[in-house]
Formats: C-alpha cells, sequence, structure tokens
C-alpha cells in the first residue's frame, strides 16, 4: 500500500506532523481534514475481489489510528473514522443483499443449473438478509438470541456467503468492487457536507430557543455559537453575557463579533458568572467533544458555569455537531481528556523568573494550565444538534444510529 | 426491495397445497408418536432420577422443573440461562405438531417454571425473553415445524453457551469484565455490596492487567454473601476490607466508585438487587460517586416496580442475636429496589449502557 501511493503516505504524514505541533486544532479542522485523508484512502485502495469490505476497513483503521494517535485529545478524528468505518459496514450489506438476489434471479431462470443449487441459493439469500440486517444493528435484547454479538461479524460474514461457484458464474466481480468504492466515497461526501454546514442546521433552530428580551449567557468562542447568536438576532433584539474566557480570551473575540452584528453584549470575568447568573434566561455554550453518556468536553471552567446555572434552575444548553459525539465513556475525563498547555499563558516567565530555587534551578512556582473541562451529562439541560435537540440520555441513541459497535475499540 | 419479493415469493410457493415440506411435517409429527424413539436427554444424570423421568416420560409427565433445577446446579449457569436450557429441553419433548402447539406447550412450561419460583427475578427473565424469541420466530419465519424446532433448539443451545463458555466473544460475563475493567482506576478504591460472579470477573480482570486497586466489601447481612466475596476476592490476590452494613457511609468518603451486581435490571432502568443497595446507591449519590452496576442482559426483567413493596417478597430467614418476644415483627425481605436516577452507568453484555438505555432496550423487545 506504501509502495502505491506516496503521496497518499505523505499527505497523512504531514497532517499528523500538524496534529502534533497543534497546528490543526479544533473538531472541526481536524474532522474535515481527517474526512478528506479517509477519502483519498478509500479512492486510492485497490480492492480484491475477496474480503472487497474488510480490505478497506484495514486499509482506513490503519491510516486513522495513526492519525488519532497524533493527538488524542482531538476526540472528532476518531469519530470521523468510525464514521467512515460505519459507511463501509453499511454499504457493504446493502450490496450484499442486492447482489445474493441479483445472482439468484440469473440462477433462477439458467436452465443448465440444477435443482440442488438453485435451492440452495435461495436459502442463502434469506439467511443472508437476515444475518446482515443483525449485523447492522447494535447487540440488543432484540438479537441477542439471533445473533451472538461477535467482533468479526461482517468479516465471517463475508467468506459464508460468496459462495464461489455461483460468485464466478456472475461477472460483476468487478462492478461490485466499483459499486462498494462509488457509494462509499458517496457516504463519506456527505459526512464531509455534514461537518461543513452543520452550523447552519444548528442555527436554524435558534428561533424555537431565543425568544424576545432574553438573556444568553456564554463562555467560549465557537463558530456554532456564533452563527446561532446571530440567526436569533435577524427576527429578535436580546442580550448576551460573554466570560471572557481566561487564560485564552476567545470570549473577548467573539464579544467583538457580536457587537459588530449590533447585538447588545455584555463582557463578564469568569469569577462574575455566578454573580450574573440569576439574571440569565438561558446558558448556551459551544463544545469540544459529547462523550456517549451525554457528558461534554468543553473550555475550562465549563463545569462552574453549568453548576451555577444548576443552582439558579437555568437551562444549560450545548450546540453541537454529530461529529464531535464520541462513542465511548468517559473514565477518568478530568485528567485523560485534558490538555495541559503552556504556563506562559497564566504566568508571563519575566514577572516570575525571581522564583526559581537558589540551589536546584527549579522553579517554586508552578502553573497549571487545563485547556478543557468535563461536565457531567447531570447538569445538562438539552443539547441541540444538526439532527435536532436530544436530551443527554437520549446520545446513546444517536451513538447506535451513527457508529458500529464493532468499532469502538479501534 | 428486491430480495423481499424474491424471498416472499419463495414463502407463496410454500404455501401451496401440498409440498415438501408439508409431507416432512405429517412425517415428523407421526415419528414423534413412536415411544420407541424416545431417547432421554442426558445419559449423566443419576441413576435414581433417570429411572424417574423415564417413568415420567412414560406417563408424558416430563417436569420442567426437575431439568431447570439440574441444569441450575451447574456452578457457573446463571438462573435465566437454566431456565432457556430447560425450556429447549421441553421444545425437545414436545410432540407438538405445530407451531402454535409448540407455542401452547412452552407456554405452560414457562407459568410451571414462573409459578415454582415466584420470587426469582431471573427466572421469569429468562423465561419472557424466551418465549418473546419463540413467538417473533415461529409466526415470522417458519412454516416447516421441524425446521422451526430445530432453530429454536439451537438458538436455546447457543444462549447456553453465554453463559457457560470461556470463550470471550460469547460469554456475557467475559464481555461485561472487558466493557467495565477500563472504568477501574489505578489506586482506586471500589465499594461493592453482596456477591456476584460478574462483578468478581471484572475485577479479577482489571487485577490481572495490572490495575492496582482496593476493594470494600460489606459484610451482606443476612447470608454474609460479601465474605464470600471477600474470600473469592482475596484467592485473587486483591487487596479488600470487610465492613459491616451499617459502616457503607461511614467508608464512602474513602471510596471512588461503587459496583455491584444484580438479580434483575427493570424497565425504569433500576436495578433489584441484595438488600442494602439501594441505600449504598443514596449514599454514593449523596457524596457524588459514581455508581456502576455489571448484569447480564438476560436479567433483563420485564417489571416496573414503583417502590419496594411492588417487588415479589424474597423472605429469608434472619438471625438477630438474643431471645426476641414473639411481638415482635421481623423485616426478613431480602431485595431492594434502587431507582435509576441513583445509578451512573450499567455494564451489560450489550455493551455499556445509561439507564434510559436500558428501559429502551427493553420497550424494542416487547413493543
Amino acid at each position: 500500500m506504501g509502495a502505491a501511493m506516496p503521496d497518499l503516505q505523505a499527505a497523512v504524514d504531514d497532517f499528523c506532523t500538524k496534529l502534533r505541533r497543534r497546528q490543526v486544532e479544533g473538531s472541526m479542522d481536524t474532522a474535515k481534514f481527517t474526512a478528506l485523508l479517509l477519502r483519498q484512502v478509500i479512492s486510492h485502495q485497490r480492492i480484491p475481489p475477496s474480503a472487497q469490505a474488510s480490505t478497506l476497513i484495514d486499509a482506513v483503521k490503519s491510516v486513522g489510528l495513526r492519525m488519532i494517535d497524533a493527538n488524542r485529545l482531538e476526540l472528532a478524528i476518531g469519530n470521523v473514522v468510525r464514521r467512515v468505518l460505519h459507511i463501509i459496514r453499511e454499504e457493504d450489506a446493502s450490496l450484499e443483499t442486492d447482489g445474493v438476489t441479483g445472482i439468484n434471479l440469473i440462477t433462477d431462470s439458467d436452465d443448465e443449473n440444477d435443482g440442488y443449487n438453485i435451492a440452495q441459493s435461495g436459502v442463502s439469500a434469506a439467511a443472508v438478509a437476515a444475518a446482515n440486517r443483525s449485523a447492522l444493528r447494535a447487540p440488543s435484547l432484540h438479537n441477542l438470541l439471533e445473533w451472538i454479538p461477535s467482533s468479526g461479524a461482517t468479516t465471517t460474514v463475508g467468506p459464508t456467503i460468496t459462495d464461489p461457484e455461483v460468485r464466478s458464474r456472475s461477472s460483476d466481480k468487478n462492478s461490485r468492487s466499483w459499486k462498494l468504492k462509488h457509494s462509499v466515497i458517496e457516504g463519506v461526501n456527505e459526512l464531509l457536507n455534514d461537518i461543513e454546514n452543520y452550523h447552519s442546521q444548528v442555527a436554524e433552530q435558534a428561533l424555537e430557543h431565543i425568544h424576545q428580551n432574553e438573556v444568553i449567557l456564554t463562555q467560549g468562542r465557537s463558530r456554532t455559537l456564533l452563527h446561532f447568536l446571530l440567526e436569533a438576532r435577524k427576527k429578535r433584539s436580546f442580550q448576551v453575557f460573554i466570560c471572557e474566557g481566561a487564560p485564552r480570551y476567545d470570549g473577548h473575540i467573539l464579544a467583538k463579533e457580536l457587537a459588530e452584528a449590533d447585538l447588545q453584549t455584555t463582557v463578564i470575568t469568569d469569577s462574575a458568572v455566578f454573580a450574573m447568573i440569576s439574571r440569565v434566561n438561558m446558558v448556551i455554550v459551544g463544545a469540544h467533544a459529547v462523550m456517549a453518556n451525554g457528558g461534554v468536553i468543553g473550555p475550562v471552567g465549563l463545569h462552574m458555569v453549568a453548576l451555577a446555572a444548576r443552582r439558579h434552575a437555568v437551562p444549560f444548553v450545548v450546540l453541537t455537531g454529530l461529529h464531535k459525539l464520541c462513542p465511548l465513556y468517559p473514565h477518568n475525563p478530568h485528567v485523560l481528556l485534558n490538555d495541559m498547555r503552556s504556563p506562559s499563558e497564566i504566568l508571563d516567565f519575566g514577572d516570575v523568573s525571581d522564583c526559581l530555587d537558589d540551589t536546584t534551578g527549579g522553579p517554586r512556582l508552578r502553573a497549571v494550565n487545563p485547556a478543557f473541562d468535563y461536565v457531567p451529562p447531570e447538569l445538562i439541560s438539552l443539547f441541540i444538534t444538526d439532527s435536532g435537540g436530544h436530551n443527554p440520555s437520549y446520545l446513546y441513541r444517536l451513538v447506535a444510529e451513527y457508529y458500529s459497535p464493532e468499532d469502538f475499540a479501534l | 426491495m428486491k430480495s423481499e419479493e424474491e424471498i416472499s415469493r419463495r414463502r407463496g410457493e410454500v404455501s401451496g397445497a401440498v409440498t415438501y415440506e408439508w409431507l416432512t411435517q405429517a412425517e415428523a409429527a407421526r415419528f414423534h408418536k413412536d415411544p420407541d424413539n424416545f431417547k432421554p436427554l442426558r445419559a449423566s444424570s443419576l441413576v435414581g432420577q433417570q429411572q424417574q423421568r423415564l417413568s415420567d416420560e412414560r406417563e408424558g409427565l416430563f417436569s420442567v422443573i426437575d431439568e431447570f433445577n439440574l441444569w441450575r446446579s451447574k456452578p457457573e449457569l446463571a438462573e435465566a440461562v437454566a431456565a432457556i436450557k430447560a425450556l429447549t429441553a421441553v421444545i425437545q419433548r414436545s410432540e407438538a405438531t405445530t407451531m402454535m402447539g409448540l407455542e401452547i406447550d412452552l407456554k405452560k412450561a414457562s407459568e410451571a417454571l414462573k409459578a415454582w419460583d415466584e420470587t426469582s427475578i431471573s427466572l421469569s427473565a429468562g423465561c419472557d425473553l424466551f418465549m418473546r424469541y419463540v413467538t417473533r420466530t415461529s409466526a415470522l419465519e417458519y412454516e416447516d415445524i421441524v425446521a422451526g424446532k430445530a432453530r429454536l433448539i439451537e438458538r436455546g443451545e447457543k444462549f447456553g453457551e453465554i453463559s457457560l463458555k470461556a470463550s470471550p466473544r460469547t460469554n456475557a460475563r467475559q464481555t461485561i469484565a472487558l466493557l467495565g475493567k477500563d472504568f477501574v482506576q489505578d489506586g482506586s478504591t471500589i465499594l461493592t455490596h453482596g456477591c456476584s460472579r460478574v462483578v468478581l470477573a471484572l475485577l479479577k480482570l482489571a487485577a490481572s492487567n495490572g490495575k492496582h486497586f482496593h476493594v470494600i466489601c460489606t459484610e451482606g447481612r443476612p447470608k454474609n454473601s460479601g465474605v464470600e466475596m471477600a474470600n473469592q476476592l482475596l484467592s485473587a490476590k486483591i487487596p479488600v476490607s470487610l465492613i459491616i452494613d451499617s459502616a457503607i457511609a461511614y467508608t464512602m468518603e474513602k471510596v471512588d466508585m461503587v459496583l455491584v451486581g444484580a438479580d434483575g435490571v427493570v424497565e425504569s432502568g433500576g436495578i433489584i438487587n441484595m438488600i442494602g443497595t439501594y441505600q449504598a446507591a443514596l449514599v454514593a449519590h449523596s457524596m457524588s460517586k459514581p455508581v456502576y452496576v455489571a448484569a447480564e442482559s438476560y436479567k433483563f426483567a420485564r417489571m416496573y416496580p414503583l417502590d419496594q413493596r411492588d417487588l415479589p417478597l424474597a423472605p429469608c430467614y434472619v438471625h438477630f442475636p438474643g431471645a426476641l418476644p414473639e411481638s415482635v415483627i421481623a423485616e426478613v425481605s431480602t431485595r431492594d429496589y434502587t431507582p435509576p436516577k441513583y445509578l451512573t452507568l450499567l455494564f451489560t453484555d450489550l455493551g455499556v449502557l445509561t439507564p434510559s438505555a436500558v428501559s429502551d432496550e427493553l420497550i424494542q423487545l416487547y413493543l
């Protein structure tokens, strides 16, 4: 594979380096680049006549794992890789059912075939349909008795149904692999389109949530949030409090953008959230990632805002795209899913340079600068996604819809 | 679309006037009436029991309860799976010539099983699950009773593997252990209540993966199941301490997570487990500690308890030291219901689920 497409390898390496250097950051950009690269991987991949899907899956997995390893905090990369794998599995399964029935029709009309063959292929068509139906579904009580969930579900389905005689007689071998590739790439294109346009779909729902003369509080800066507020501004007038978001001060930028759109904007310090929250009607924030249990990874300080909102029973609404939805459950989010950034954002070295230990030269003063906060699901009132509004407890359904369980652990 | 048309066309052929399937069905019905063809199900059972069974069989009195108890005596086999095994045996015995007849036989057997031990939640859950599967399968996919029966038996057998076999792919307990082990953090303290094979498997797997953690077991009155749990953990070289049941709140500040098993998981997403679980979950919730439940999916039961009195009573002899006057009423129930709001996540062989996902699974199955 490596020799066949040097350009692609170089592109992947380049992307990984950028991820490591934090030159590409944020769920939107990382998701988009990941999808673009994976699309390239799929279109370059040679597909052998047997085990077509598993070849594609392996190729996507190997490239995907390298990208995930390059920056484990950008959960969107893993999400997109899993989404693409799910698309491959889905397309393969739908081709499988189409293909088998197509072949059956041929064998039935063919007089040279003996009766045994007809009977056999008829049975296998029904079996394949049933197997695929259950292979696509997440393991559930529903199919507990019908199908024992296994990691190799799709790969084992493949060879059993590719009855060599039937298959070799039908000449659609090449066209099938072409079809698979074509439909998978189409699926990835759709995914890309979703990633690029999700904020406009989220913003469309703004009028349902923001009413005249309301007071909105927000923290952090995200494209979705900006679009959402601007969309509401078209019909309603309302007031926005913005936490400045120390030490990165994203809030300042957002405040400027909103003020330019003629929105009543007030900047407050992060520590003033509790003082202001009693006047607020709704807290609306963006997210870095959403976990399968409905927990949110967001800019540092978000947990405090959520707690303040809960204290005063203010709805806490999170805007997110489906590419941010991660199918994993957080084990130890405060540590495992956090990024410790440079302390120079908090303290200027010049100011504290005399705080060094005289004997060792080591620091006497330490500064911790975490980038993210984890907000547990019980503090969140609503998720607004490109597929509509959802309760935190509903997110597992979305996970089941967009991911295959065998891809959860890559 | 095409495939469905194709299948339905074939169906049409099958349900024509007199077909091959119909003939085999008739043949099979005749075959079952033949007394010489009766094969005892297990040659390995005790001779006395065997004779008793054979005489039962001659009279046509095959006891599903005996069958169930035989399966249940296997140490690694869960109650729900034993129930399904027993019902599979009923299918094997059944002389019904139609799927409807088979269903009626099964229904009788499952009612008998449920009536035999009304208090067991996993028993009724297992029966319900299998009955549900039978009704769905038979009506939809099989006109031919022989094929239908064979498939049901095969599935029943396969289901036994979920509980029996050691391979991680089919064994529910191993799956749960694999899913849940990451939640055990290095250096953490885990409180567990009661004795559960799933919890044990999970903790053992985490320990063998190099995690160092400490387990606090409650005593687990009245059956002292916590002591049993502590012994099992000690034999796996996991550091354990034992506390009395009333020390849960006292100990909770040291605890990082609560991990319990379940007798049954109910439609609300809550669990029914050994008495004291509710209390442990309440204390953990009030101190913001996560409460995790490890339970196999065949324990998902079709019930919706509203309060503690809604549970079928499972009384047990409770030893109170000292002589009690006759007039004192002793509370003897041995399990309680923990509502879903006190549970963080459930580790099941269907994946890690939130309590609301459990309701969803159950609704999907029985809708």
